[in-house]
């Protein structure tokens, strides 16, 4: 039994310790937003949070999350309302939308880290999540919408999503 | 007859099915009419997500209908891969319709034969689509506001609609409380559908207007379902065990020794294919995807290989210049009178030979399938651009009438083509079949995927221009050979050229250009070699993403050689004429002609400042085409500004430029999306992505060595669509067509030398510097 | 794991083991009763709980491969060049443990490296620190193994072929190598110095991984002490100034590392090391952390080369930015960019916790790729490294070729070291230390 938190619930899992967090979050825990892409860690489809930080979650061994907080797309916000989601709606950012979900939880982290980012912050970090539809002006751009609106939540003291 | 109502018919004599599907734009219209409020078929997507769909009071036709609380359902057959193309073709009929926006929502429907033909390719979509939705939104307005008319007891010609209400200015009343109250179930005939007038351009409220896609919201929240999201009770998972060549491979023996250790690991299955479309296949179920990654690793399958194991690229190419220099074969797509005459009284002939690699698709969703027997009926579940096409194959495979196999619709991570091709859900097919129909999730890894790729053939081509004493262009010639898709996967719907032959619009289209070029002949060649080693595919913007290639360089050359300038050089070519008059253009698809490229090709030299000066090493390139095929034009041309690192050989593309005429645009913001993507597609295979053939398979198998291109490579884009109310074409490939060549030809301009393989890699730069000798 | 502590010496001490008779004979001490747990006050057996973490005793008592044993039973599998030897039974059961030992017999094994029965101990069991203990902590130690559960478990028998033949033979090593003794206070240092220096000599026997060692296998004192060893595959990096990092390891990093196992500049402790601070240290009394963070800052000198952090840290997040912006060809650069650079980007001023900076991991600037490759095919569980993060495990992502791919461009573009060599078929070697593949992901 391997059991961690998923988007703050408890799950146990009985699976062998070297599967993937991917196929366990997808096929055991049925959730479905976290996508399949190159499953080798080099396109960012996978990614989720492990204790907060963006992580591939193809060659993630779930043994490797024993106890610890795993979030996914359908966790970020429980309405869907992370300042991210809002500005990838408002840009309107997706287009088959296959690898958003990994676009949008590795852009949680890189706003964690760099709740600023300057171009060369979303070159060096999102640079390693492809997205074959080309959607990455959009995405440069919803970032940094959602930056601003999470500095103006913050300076208006209005309260912001995740 | 529209070239797509012709390819139906043509598809239907072919599968022997008389006149059932064809002249889906009249014929099913008409008929669907007539059969008022029957509602088949489940619906896989319903967007936006959320409620689920009311009942339908009114359904004018098959694809909308009303509900009593004014809920607007618009069915969709096309595919879902990030064009917004529900949105759009709903756009259309809620404007005809006058409807509120507010209250629509589209349905993505399962495969039924109803529908007709479900293809999604070719950036179609809209243009296919808009008389069609328009006339279904006029028929559905016209009984609106007869009815609410009736039931606000005034006369209907007092009587207009608007957001959803048809009102006579003082009293007014809901789509949905009209239908609701007086169910209404008008049937139109086709002629009668033809005749109902159309709202002028200047009275749209919804086409052009900037809407928010229907399909994105649940794309931001992990809530859209793909293909690979498909889940049904009880099903087993399978992953195949590819065989080392894509034809001819026979399984010799199989062992599962290894495998069996595997927890969940069930058994291995040697598929027998009648369809032929997986030969030499062995496929490993599991109870688990890992356990089936896992065991079929372990899985020793030995195989005799096809006879194409040991081809490479290099003899592909050089298969293809073999069939260009002999004078016979290929199929004639133009074949003006007197072209070889021009050539042999020509004052100069100039000849210049472009190669293209190989390329993939990557689309980022991995190939998958669900398949199971249900009540007698096969289903399959994935994602799919031409079900219309893949269904036989389907029920061949199975061997069963197409009457038991039905596809269920599902989002797609990314089309680009490859989805054109349903290959992938035979084997899931046939895997559940083995095991009595019980259902089956197929997912190949991305390894298996490359490995099983359609990809975009290599080819090569020739290009020569007759040039007389003045160093004007009076003759030309462009012979392509490349493997064609449309020969191996849907022969039928290959057009006849010039000389009566059958051939592959989609590995030609953009050679058959509306340059004034005097006689020409432009020949198209199928590369067989290329044919038996892999399965050609369609790959975003098919043949008009190298074509282009050769003749947008070729042209460049010329003007150089011949000291003019590319862009008013090209522009002296854009003047309309030509032999038989063929580049007038005709309405609707290409009203205006050449003068519409021309005009797009001046706003883009304006804009992009050509002709200024630029920093060393520097420089603009242009290029212009007419998107996709020349029945049905986009308008485009394409500048590049790129510097050329004379060190490292790497070539920066520091911006784009892209203005294009596609018509009316229905939805200005997925225009907009579809053309940035199509433009960094272009960009990607011209400086990024390209495979290469190995011992009859493509090299790559993953994204370490495959390079597609990232954030961090994308330049600066400026992209303007020409204001128009001619009829919509499509924007889905128009994008890429033009920078391919314009990074060549801004190469040319910025260090002089000319690289006439694509794509361009810094060792082709530096050695190309080199033998020029200014390393 | 701390496994392959003692190299090929082991074997060849015994050689000259046969003519010290006189030295090597110990008289087995009598077997006492199992001491009832009401033997010892409750404070008695806490201080022993810190020193046996201290001393890392679960850690190599405690079956590892395959499924984990109970805890001090033994059977943890050490790997030398002659065979296997499995770790002995420590939990009070007299048949198969140390029940019958009383506190004298079990000091004799800490301070002189010879069993209850009077029989030289390899040394794996490293008394050649243990002896540098004090009587009261091994007193109070003892209080703590002899109120664990006992555990009846005999392990598994040692490939070790000499292991066979009389103990006696070990004298000879000992002879040459170990010299039995109290840990001296240093009198020109002040005592949180002195404190430090005597845990990590002795009970913590941080040189028995950092400290390179001979032909015999002992470790090569003086002279070399904390020059950096081996261990299980991995190397164990200097302690002292010959720690190739670019920035110095100060108290502080040191501290956080040893305590937390994640430095803020030199990023997670992987491997062997990471139970060290998670399982061990960090259940301490901080003092005793500080005390050693406080010794090895001054046997590395960082006081003395602090200034220079400065500008490494500058230049570090120059390089850490390197081919991730704009258009790059490199196909390197952008494999690098794919699989790794979304987590280890870093901007000025200083990285973020929890995205380690390569340019300033001892990874990168070790003599060999081994280490870099080790975390890259294994990665890291939320319990090691920093605690609550986890980095996916590459073994089957990147093939031995992808490997050296990175490892070579990082070195090239990430140090001003020399290149490293023959990158494919050492992560080919790497590969096999890696038991079994963490993880089951596609290719
Ligand atoms: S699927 Fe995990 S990084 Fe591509
Ligand atoms: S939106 Fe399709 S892959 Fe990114």
């Amino acid at each position: 039994m391997i059991k961690f938190k998923l988007n703050g619930r408890d799950v146990s899992l009985d699976v062998p310790e070297d599967t993937p967090l991917l196929w366990a979050i997808r096929d055991d825990l049925g959730l479905t937003g976290t996508k399949f892409g190159c499953g080798v860690g080099q396109c960012g489809a996978c990614t989720v949070h492990v204790g907060g930080r963006a992580t591939r979650s193809c060659i993630t061994p779930v043994s490797a999350v024993e106890g610890a907080d795993v979030v996914t797309i359908e966790g970020l916000d429980p309405n869907g309302e992370h300042v991210l989601q809002v500005a990838w709606r408002d840009i309107q950012v997706p287009q088959c939308g296959y690898c958003q979900s990994g676009q949008i939880m590795q852009a949680a982290s890189l706003l964690k880290d760099y709740p600023d980012p300057t171009d060369e912050d979303i070159d060096g970090v999102m640079g390693g999540s492809l997205c074959r539809c080309m959607t990455y002006i959009r995405i440069r751009k919803a970032i940094k919408q959602a930056a601003a609106a999470m500095k103006s939540a913050e300076n208006g003291g209005e309260h912001s999503h995740g | 007859m529209g070239k797509l109502e012709r390819i139906a018919a043509q598809q239907d004599r072919a599968a022997g099915r008389g006149l059932s599907r064809r002249g889906f734009l009249s014929a099913a219209v008409g008929s669907a009419f007539l059969f008022g409020f029957a509602r088949e078929g489940r619906a896989a997507q319903v967007y936006p997500l959320g409620s689920p769909l009311p009942p339908p009071a009114f359904e004018p036709n098959i694809w909308c209908s009303v509900a009593p609380d004014g809920t607007i359902n618009v069915n969709i057959i096309r595919a879902e891969m990030g064009q917004h193309i529900g949105t759009a073709l709903a756009q259309i009929i809620a404007d005809e319709m006058e409807a509120d926006w507010d209250k629509v929502k589209i349905t993505y429907v399962d495969t039924d034969p109803k529908w007709g033909l479900m293809i999604t390719g070719a950036s179609w979509s809209v243009w296919l689509t808009w008389d069609l939705f328009r006339q279904t939104g006029a028929a559905a307005r016209t009984v609106l506001v007869e009815e609410g008319a009736r039931l606000l007891g005034v006369p209907a010609a007092h009587c207009h609609a608007r957001k959803g209400i048809v009102t006579d200015g003082t009293r007014s009343i809901s789509f949905g409380d009209i239908v609701a109250k007086a169910r209404p179930a008008r049937s139109f005939t086709p002629e009668q559908l033809k005749a109902l007038p159309l709202k002028p351009a200047s009275e749209r409220r919804v086409i052009g207007k900037q809407v928010k896609s229907l399909d994105i919201p649940p794309k931001t929240t992990g809530a859209a379902i793909y293909g690979i999201d498909a889940k049904i009770d009880g099903m087993v998972y399978g992953r195949p065990k590819m065989p080392p060549t894509r034809y001819g491979s026979k399984v010799i023996s199989v062992d599962d020794t290894e495998a069996k250790k595997v927890r969940g690991y069930i058994r291995y299955i040697v598929l027998d294919d009648p369809s032929d479309t997986v030969p030499g296949w062995v496929v490993v179920l599991a109870s688990s995807y890992p356990a089936a990654i896992k065991a079929t690793d372990l899985l020793k399958v030995e195989w005799t290989p096809g006879k194409t194991a040991h081809v490479t690229e290099k003899d592909i190419l050089d298969r293809g210049r073999e069939q260009i220099a002999h004078r016979d074969g290929g199929t004639m797509i133009f074949d003006d009178k007197g072209v070889d005459d021009v050539f042999k009284g020509a004052h100069r002939v100039v000849e210049k030979e472009y190669t293209c690699a190989s390329v993939m698709h990557y689309q980022l969703e991995p190939m998958n399938a669900v398949a199971q027997l249900k009540d007698g009926i096969w289903e399959i579940h994935c994602g799919n651009q031409w079900q219309t096409l893949f269904l036989p194959v389907i029920a061949k495979a199975l061997g069963e009438p197409e009457s038991k196999v039905k596809m269920m619709s599902y989002l797609l991570g990314g089309g680009f083509g490859r989805r054109l091709n349903g290959d992938y859900a035979v084997p899931a097919a046939l895997a559940s079949k083995a095991i009595g129909g019980k259902p089956v999730k197929l997912i190949l890894t991305r390894s298996d995927d490359m490995m099983f790729d359609s990809i975009r053939s290599p080819s090569v081509q020739v290009v020569r221009a007759a040039l007389n004493e003045q160093n004007a262009i009076v003759g030309f010639q462009h012979h392509a050979s490349a493997g064609w898709p449309t020969e191996v996967m849907a022969a039928a719907f290959m057009e006849k050229g010039v000389d009566g032959k059958p051939y592959d619009q989609f590995a030609i289209a953009g050679a058959d250009s509306w340059y004034d070029f005097g006689p020409m002949r432009v020949r198209a060649l199928s590369n067989d070699l290329a044919k038996e080693t892999f399965r050609p595919g369609w790959l975003r913007s098919v043949s008009a993403g190298w074509t282009p290639w050769a003749q947008e360089c070729f042209i460049d050359e010329v003007a150089h050689e011949i000291g003019k300038d590319p862009v008013a050089f090209r522009l002296e070519m854009l003047n309309g004429n030509g032999p038989e008059g063929r580049n007038k253009g005709k309405a609707p698809d290409s009203a205006g002609g050449a003068l519409r490229q021309a005009a797009v090709l001046k706003r883009v030299a304006e804009k992009a400042g050509w002709g200024k000066p630029l920093p060393k090493d520097t420089a603009l390139g242009v290029a212009t085409t007419f998107g996709q095929e020349r029945a049905m034009p986009t308008w485009t041309a394409g500048i590049v500004r790129v510097h050329v690192d004379r060190k490292t050989g790497v070539v920066t593309c520091e911006k784009i430029w892209l203005v294009l005429d596609a018509g009316t645009i229905v939805d200005p913001d997925g225009a907009l999306a579809q053309t940035e993507g199509g433009a960094l597609w272009g960009l990607s295979m011209a400086l990024c992505e390209s495979s290469e053939i190995v011992d009859g398979t493509c090299k790559d198998r993953n994204l370490d060595t495959y390079t597609p291109l990232r954030m961090p490579d994308v330049p600066e884009m400026d992209i303007e669509f020409v204001e128009s109310t001619e009829k919509p074409m499509g924007l889905g490939e128009p994008g890429v067509t033009t920078i391919g060549a314009a990074i060549g030809n801004a190469v040319f301009d910025a260090v002089g030398i000319r690289l006439r393989h694509m794509p361009i890699r810094p060792a082709d730069v530096l050695a190309a510097l080199k033998e020029k000798g200014d390393a | 794991m701390i496994k392959r502590i003692l190299g090929v010496g082991v074997g060849a001490g015994i050689l000259g083991g046969l003519g010290f008779l006189w030295y090597a004979w110990y008289p087995a001490l009598p077997k006492i009763d199992p001491p009832k747990a009401s033997q010892f006050s409750a404070e008695k057996i806490e201080r022993g709980r810190i020193v046996a973490a201290e001393s890392y005793c679960v850690e190599c008592h405690t079956r590892q491969d395959g499924h984990a044993g109970p805890t001090l039973a033994g059977d943890y599998k050490m790997v030398s060049p002659f065979g296997a030897i499995y770790s002995s039974n420590i939990t009070p059961d007299p048949e198969t443990g140390i029940g019958n030992w009383s506190e004298d017999a079990f000091r004799r094994a800490l301070q002189l490296g010879v069993s209850r029965d009077g029989s030289h101990l390899l040394p794996a069991f490293v008394y050649d620190h243990f002896t540098k203990m004090s009587d009261a902590d091994i007193s109070d130690l003892y209080a703590w193994i002899m109120t664990r559960p006992a555990v009846h478990m005999t392990h598994r028998q040692n490939d070790f072929p000499l292991s066979v033949t009389p103990r006696i033979g070990l004298a000879g090593w000992k002879l040459l190598y170990f010299t039995p003794g109290r840990y001296k206070p240093d009198p020109k240092h002040d005592a949180e110095w002195n404190r430090g220096a005597y845990l990590a000599e002795g009970a913590a026997h941080c040189g028995a991984c950092h400290t390179p060692r001979g032909l015999l296998g002992a470790e090569k004192l003086p002279g070399y002490a904390y020059d950096g060893g081996a261990v299980d595959g991995w190397t164990a990096p200097p302690l002292n100034e010959k720690n190739p990092t670019p920035v110095v390891w100060t108290e502080n990093e040191l501290y956080q590392y040893l305590r937390n196992g994640v430095a803020p500049l030199h990023g997670p402790a992987g491997g062997p090391m990471s139970p060290v601070a998670h399982d061990f240290l960090a259940t301490v009394p901080e003092s005793d952390v500080h005390a050693i963070a406080h010794y090895f800052a001054s046997v590395d000198h960082a006081d003395e080369r602090v200034a220079g952090d400065a500008a490494a840290i500058k230049q570090a997040m120059e390089d850490s930015k390197r081919d991730l912006i704009g258009f790059n060809t490199d196909p390197d650069a952008r494999l690098y960019q794919g699989a790794c650079a979304a987590c280890h980007y870093n901007a000025a001023p200083a990285p973020v916790l929890g995205r380690p900076e390569l340019a300033l991991n001892s990874a990168l600037w070790l003599d060999e790729p081994t280490d870099l490759y080790l975390i890259m095919m294994r990665g890291l569980s939320n319990k090691e490294g920093q605690t609550g993060v986890a980095m996916p495990s590459f073994y089957n992502a990147l093939s031995d070729h992808d490997m050296a791919r990175i490892a070579a461009y990082l070195r090239r573009t990430r140090t001003n070291m020399p290149p490293w060599t023959d990158l494919d078929r050492k992560a080919a070697e790497a590969r096999k230390l890696v038991e079994e593949p963490p993880v089951n992901s596609s290719h």
